[in-house]
């Protein structure tokens, strides 16, 4: 039986708003998640954790596809070298960051729930500046 | 009958409220897919920009003449200069960005389709335009100055010129002398300047001992260089929330008496629609409800002489500055689109790294309404819009010595009803016969009473560990001329020996 290739799908991520202070001071990242994540194999006793967030343990037991709230908790766990706590509250960002998917507001494209597809544009800017 | 219990039916759950009305097309132009929703009203990228346009032009223009536009629009001619209040955030910056497009460099983009090209409105409104930007890092040690990245800013835009303070200079008496044109205690034909000697500074001093009142007090001034006397001014108050709301009247004061100096009729400020529901909010909690007019608009007119004004002229013009937010209507979502979209950098948007600056009610207020803000976007426009409505009652009794805003009559005689106090009356044999400076609360607005007074059971850290809390700090240079102002003082002319024995009672041994 030959291997098959997992399918990925990869995203271009850029943060904006001093964002960028938590994730190396690096504006832009490419990332590439699973396009769907697997079920728990039968008989295990139970999903393990593994240091990844809730979000993340029920999207891969539920076969899920990779969406926006999945890539948040993905981002906190790979790529946040500081303060998860000014990016993430709760299963999503933080209040007073926008989120941009392609360019268009994450309200109108579901938030959490739009699932991603390959070569897509998410960008996370803090709003947190004053007046 | 089922109890709705969501746990048990799935269904019984509220669904959860769209957020955007309607479909997912623009509501302006109809044709295009939306790419912002703006309290739940869909907006495409395309008409972004002429909303967020229109909306600064429609909160700015009205103000501009001398008199307010009837009913048929005639050209802007304002009475003097426009100064731009710049902090470096976010709401500054688009203001300036907008202001530039505009007024300077006349983006057409940006220009009224009505009216034809060649309409009056499409030349130039101000004759100057000035940005002022205060820094504040040395009022927080550790704090960056941002000065040389406002400094660089501000040079890539054409056709305005850069003003940069210090918020020190709120006790600098050379700032004084360049913006009113003469020293400060001239105002009151003091003169105890001789060899040897130096001028005298006002100095506040808090209830002690058998003073259980705030008063103002005269001390010959040591060699303290305006920064220390700022953070001995700081470090007097009694909470982390008088600290932040003391910097923002001395910001506010710095950029008034800037619009004298420049000439300018107007003061813009960046403050955006959810900065000011923070604002109002938060100045509500503080006692500053008979202000709230204020907070949104006010014109103020100065008391101090101009010092380019021909005195000998028999017609003066009428001298004030008019505040205005024009991105009042502007939410920081669509701020921080408008940066992005436009490639804008923002320079200064570092949290002073105080901790009492997390514990004070201006930051508490501002979680508050960034959390509302994304749960529920129409209550930070409601906040905004039913503040514009409420009219506070009572007469107006002067303006506060401190932050020149009207202060509401009756305060100490409401203030003395509703508490329980002691109060030691001196002896008559310990007032002198001289001549004492009045009493300072009956000249302060009652949310800059609370302000120097009001006590926190839980103290925040000290913001100069070096510095310890005093009965007596340094006030800014502008209560001088505002108390001449008031006659708060007699003026006659006394010899040296009398004026040594007057004040001899409220000298301070250095």
């Amino acid at each position: 039986m030959g291997s098959q290739s997992i399918p990925t799908v990869s995203v271009k991520v850029e943060f904006g708003g001093g964002l960028e202070l938590l994730f190396a001071n690096q504006r832009t990242h490419r990332v590439a998640l699973l396009a769907r994540l697997p079920s728990p194999a039968s008989g295990t006793a139970g999903p393990s954790n593994d240091g990844q967030s809730d979000v993340a343990v029920a999207a891969a037991a539920a076969g899920r596809p990779a969406d926006v709230a999945y890539l948040i908790h993905w981002l906190r766990d790979n790529l946040l070298t500081e303060r998860p706590e000014l990016f993430v509250e709760g299963e999503t960002v933080r209040p007073g960051i926008l989120v941009l998917v392609n360019d268009t507001d994450w309200e109108l494209e579901g938030e959490g729930d739009y699932v991603l597809k390959e070569g897509d544009e998410i960008v996370f800017i803090s709003t947190l500046h004053g007046g | 009958m089922s109890c709705g219990n969501p746990t048990v039916e799935s269904d019984a759950l509220m669904p959860r409220r769209k957020k955007y009305d309607k479909t997912r097309q623009c509501v302006r132009c109809k044709l295009s897919t939306g790419n912002v929703v703006i309290r739940y009203a869909v907006y495409c990228k395309e008409c972004f920009f002429p909303l967020i346009t229109h909306k600064f032009r429609r909160s700015l223009e009205p103000s501009v003449n001398e008199r307010p536009q009837g009913p048929r629009r005639t050209a802007l001619k304002p009475a003097g200069n426009l100064l731009v209040g710049f902090s470096g955030g976010l709401g500054s910056t688009v203001l300036l960005d907008l202001v530039h497009r505009c007024y300077v460099s006349m983006d057409q983009s940006t220009m009224p389709s009505d009216g034809g090209k060649q309409h009056p409105r499409h030349e130039k409104i101000w004759k100057r335009v000035s940005v002022c930007y205060v820094e504040i890092a040395g009022a927080f040690p550790g704090m960056q100055d941002s000065s040389p990245d406002v400094e660089t800013l501000i040079a890539q835009h054409d056709g305005v010129d850069l003003i940069s303070l210090r918020i020190q200079d709120a006790f600098d008496p050379a700032w004084w002398q360049r913006v009113a044109g003469r020293p400060a205690l001239s105002d009151l034909d003091f003169d105890l300047t001789t060899e040897g000697t130096s001028p005298l500074t006002l100095l506040l001093s808090y209830p002690y001992g058998r003073h259980t009142e705030l008063h103002l007090i005269f001390n010959p001034s040591s060699s303290s260089t305006p920064l220390e006397k700022l953070q001995a001014y700081l470090a007097s108050l009694p909470t982390a929330t008088a600290v932040h709301s003391t910097i923002q009247n001395l910001i506010r004061l710095l950029l008034l008496h800037t619009a004298l100096q420049t000439q300018s009729s107007h003061l813009v400020l960046g403050t955006s629609l959810t900065s000011l529901a923070m604002s109002l909010i938060s100045g509500v909690s503080q006692g500053r409800g008979f202000n709230l007019k204020e907070e949104m608009q006010e014109e103020w007119v100065p008391s101090v002489p101009d010092p380019a004004e021909d005195v000998s002229s028999i017609t003066t013009r009428r001298r004030y500055v008019r505040v205005i937010r024009p991105l009042r209507d502007v939410g920081r979502k669509e701020c921080t689109l408008w940066t992005w979209w436009t490639g804008l950098r923002v320079v200064a948007a570092v949290r002073p790294p105080w901790v009492g600056a997390r514990q004070d009610i201006g930051t508490l207020t501002h979680d508050f309404i960034t959390g509302l803000e994304r749960d529920y976007p129409s209550t930070v426009s409601t906040i905004v819009r039913t503040c514009a409505k409420v009219a506070p009652k009572g007469e107006v009794s002067g303006l506060c010595l401190l932050c020149a805003r009207p202060v509401q009559h009756g305060i100490q005689e409401w203030k003395s009803r509703i508490s329980i106090r002691t109060r030691d009356v001196p002896d008559a044999g310990e007032q002198s016969s001289a001549q004492v400076p009045a009493p300072l609360a009956p000249h302060l607005c009652y949310a800059c009473h609370t302000t120097l007074t009001s006590k926190s059971s839980r103290p925040p850290p000290a913001l100069y560990p070096e510095i310890s809390r005093s009965s007596v700090a340094p006030a800014p240079v502008w209560v001088l001329s505002f108390m001449t102002d008031r006659e708060m003082f007699q003026t006659s002319r006394m010899n040296e020996q009398d004026q040594r024995n007057t004040l001899k009672d409220f000298l301070l041994e250095d």
